[in-house]
């Protein structure tokens, strides 16, 4: 609770040192603050007490949850000093929006009320409209924020009136009452309170970037500035899925709508990992490749086991830390192309800069699931899972489509490891470094040394 | 009374229709200005007071002079209006009208459940919103601060203009 007062204080602070035009002081600032988010929330572990009327509720997996993605923002607004360092205006807006929106992440990692979902994913979701057409002068910032902003408006008038037709059943906000009401029906619940379960379950499936609701996310991806497709596909992803997994613990999700999920999980695999097979924009492929992700945590969310959120949180801190990392040696490398985005600017990364090169590889390994890395432990945590719920003949499809996911990963790999006639000539900042090779290193120790959730 | 409602619901799905249908965007503005008011009046018959207030100033005053403001000036028309092709013609209505299909079926098998709760002739009144809001819903009260900030951050980041012209 205290987190959330603090960081939307944080937010309001920011605004006022850009009003005062301290831009040198942004970045320390917001790096404290969130530092300040971290402890706070680690001091309210085991305190799992209803607020507000039940409207929140920070128990151990929200505290968990909070402090990645409060870490995760950090490594970004590191990468954030040498990024922002050429842009003269609105600075302190992008570090302030980026606060706020993490702001609405907590909520959805802590509600226990259906108003405070909505909230928390508007709070997360209009600061990224904005961001994403940060780069004014970007035609395809403006199209991407655009774009964004339209369709999410659409998936969250779905929301809403999900949430509208579940309380014309339950006559309640509360998930603990609408529990209460989802057991007593058990199997075969009303068809309102199953169409308003579903239209709720499309808008999450929206913010999670399922198939058939992904459309938006290789346009906003890139053309939205690299750092805010960075936030977008850690911390918001990982939001939206811890607040996606509390709803289906609480509604235990009835059994039609367990299938139609279902065969979005399936399409999800199917769909995110081919077509990514196809990119050579590296934005693109980063974002098919978390389409692809997306269809391995919605097993997660959909096996609903006594793991899954020890496993979801494993799986998307992981995932997040690689994609940080990642963004950041594209950044780097798109300043020595010249602005290119394309996975063909990668070559001759390695004959340049060993040491990154070696780093992107592992953060790359990570992404594709291979052994002595965090991401093959994630990706097995998820097969188990899927496999105790039983969801057999789904498991072996998202172990073929594993399969099929490294070889994209390995295209880049290759170009990193290629020499170039012209040598890459990659600037590093300490700062940029630093971020790089704690994501690298994090990578490697989770894997080695899984962590779990209690 | 049940003619009110009656008259009030023909002319809020009436003018709903004529909204989707209407040719010029303009006519489609006034016919969803009626309908809001058609669901104020819904709102005055339940006795909820504070939401028809708050829907007539706000969504038929000042978002509805918004949406004419904006078509006055990017100057839509008739000539201007995007040709769809069949394809997407035909997907769109046969996904609409899956959906509508959905909501008659759910609405024809869930209209015998019975009301959850009592109707409570004082919830719709000032001073019952008012005391949920400070009470019950305090934290989402506050939490939409957060919300409106943000939104005018982005507001005024976006709409402020370029300092070189050739940037914008």
């Amino acid at each position: 609770m205290s987190a959330l007062i603090l960081t939307s204080v944080l937010g309001v602070l920011l605004l006022y040192l850009g009003v005062f035009g301290q831009k040198r002081l942004l970045a320390p600032v917001a790096v404290l603050g969130l530092l300040g988010a971290i402890g706070v929330s680690a001091t309210g572990w085991w305190m799992d007490v209803p607020l507000f009327a039940h409207m929140v509720r920070f128990d151990n997996a929200a505290a968990a949850f909070n402090m990645a993605m409060t870490g995760l923002t950090i490594l970004l607004f590191l990468f954030g000093v040498d990024y922002y360092a050429r842009m003269e205006r609105d600075v302190a807006e992008h570090y302030a929006l980026m606060v706020f929106s993490l702001t609405g992440a907590f909520l959805l990692t802590s509600y226990t009320n259906l108003l405070v979902l909505f909230l928390g994913i508007e709070v997360l979701s209009i600061p990224l409209y904005i961001l994403a057409g940060g780069k004014k002068s970007s035609y395809r910032s403006g199209e991407a924020s655009f774009k964004y902003f339209l369709l999410g408006s659409f998936a969250t008038a779905l929301f809403l009136m999900g949430i509208a037709l579940v309380y014309g059943v339950t006559a309640s906000f509360d998930l603990g009452r609408i529990q209460e009401v989802a057991m007593a029906q058990g199997a075969a619940p009303t068809p309102l309170f199953l169409l308003g379960l579903f239209f709720i379950a499309i808008g999450l499936s929206f913010k999670v970037a399922a198939v058939p609701f992904h459309f938006w996310s290789p346009d906003v991806y890139e053309g939205a500035p690299t750092l805010v497709t960075a936030f977008m596909a850690t911390v918001v992803k990982m939001a939206a899925f811890a607040g996606f997994l509390r709803l289906v613990q609480f509604t235990a999700l009835p059994p039609t709508l367990a299938t139609a999920l279902l065969v979005m999980t399936v399409l999800t695999l199917f769909i995110g990992n081919i077509v990514a097979l196809r990119q050579t924009n590296f934005k693109r492929l980063m974002a098919y490749s978390s389409v692809a992700h997306t269809g391995f945590l919605l097993l997660v969310v959909l096996g609903n086991t006594a793991a899954s959120t020890s496993t979801l949180f494993y799986y998307t801190f992981t995932y997040g830390l690689a994609t940080v990392g990642l963004f950041v040696v594209m950044t780097l490398v798109k300043r020595a192309a010249n602005g290119s985005e394309e996975v063909r600017s990668f070559r001759g990364l390695y004959q340049a800069r060993p040491w990154l090169a070696i780093t992107a590889l592992l953060l790359l390994l990570s992404l594709a699931g291979i052994p002595l890395t965090a991401g093959f432990v994630a990706k097995y945590q998820v097969f188990l899972l899927a496999l105790q719920a039983g969801f057999l003949k789904t498991t072996v499809l998202a172990v073929a489509m594993a399969l099929v996911g490294i070889a994209y990963y390995i295209v880049v790999v290759r170009e990193a490891f290629t020499a170039d006639e012209q040598p890459l000539e990659v600037q590093v900042t300490p700062l940029n470094g630093l971020v790089v090779l704690l994501c690298g290193i994090a990578v490697v120790a989770l894997g080695v040394w899984p962590i779990q959730l209690p | 009374m049940l003619t009110l409602f009656y008259l009030f619901a023909a002319i809020s799905v009436l003018s709903a229709l004529v909204v989707v249908a209407a040719r010029s965007p303009v006519n489609s503005v006034i016919a969803l200005i009626v309908c809001f008011l058609s669901i104020a009046g819904h709102y005055i018959l339940l006795n909820a007071q504070f939401l028809a207030v708050v829907h007539i100033i706000v969504y038929t005053g000042a978002i509805m002079v918004l949406f004419l403001f904006v078509i006055m000036l990017l100057n839509l028309n008739r000539s201007s209006e995007p040709q769809k092709s069949l394809a997407t013609r035909v997907a769109a209505v046969v996904a609409g009208g899956l959906v509508l299909l959905t909501l008659l079926a759910a609405v024809r098998q869930g209209i015998s459940v019975e009301p959850a709760r009592d109707f409570d002739i004082g919830t719709g009144l000032v001073r019952s919103v008012g005391r949920s809001l400070f009470n019950e819903f305090l934290l989402p009260f506050e939490v939409s601060s957060v919300l409106f900030l943000s939104a005018m951050v982005g507001a005024v980041m976006l709409g402020r203009r370029e300092k070189n012209p050739q940037a914008a």
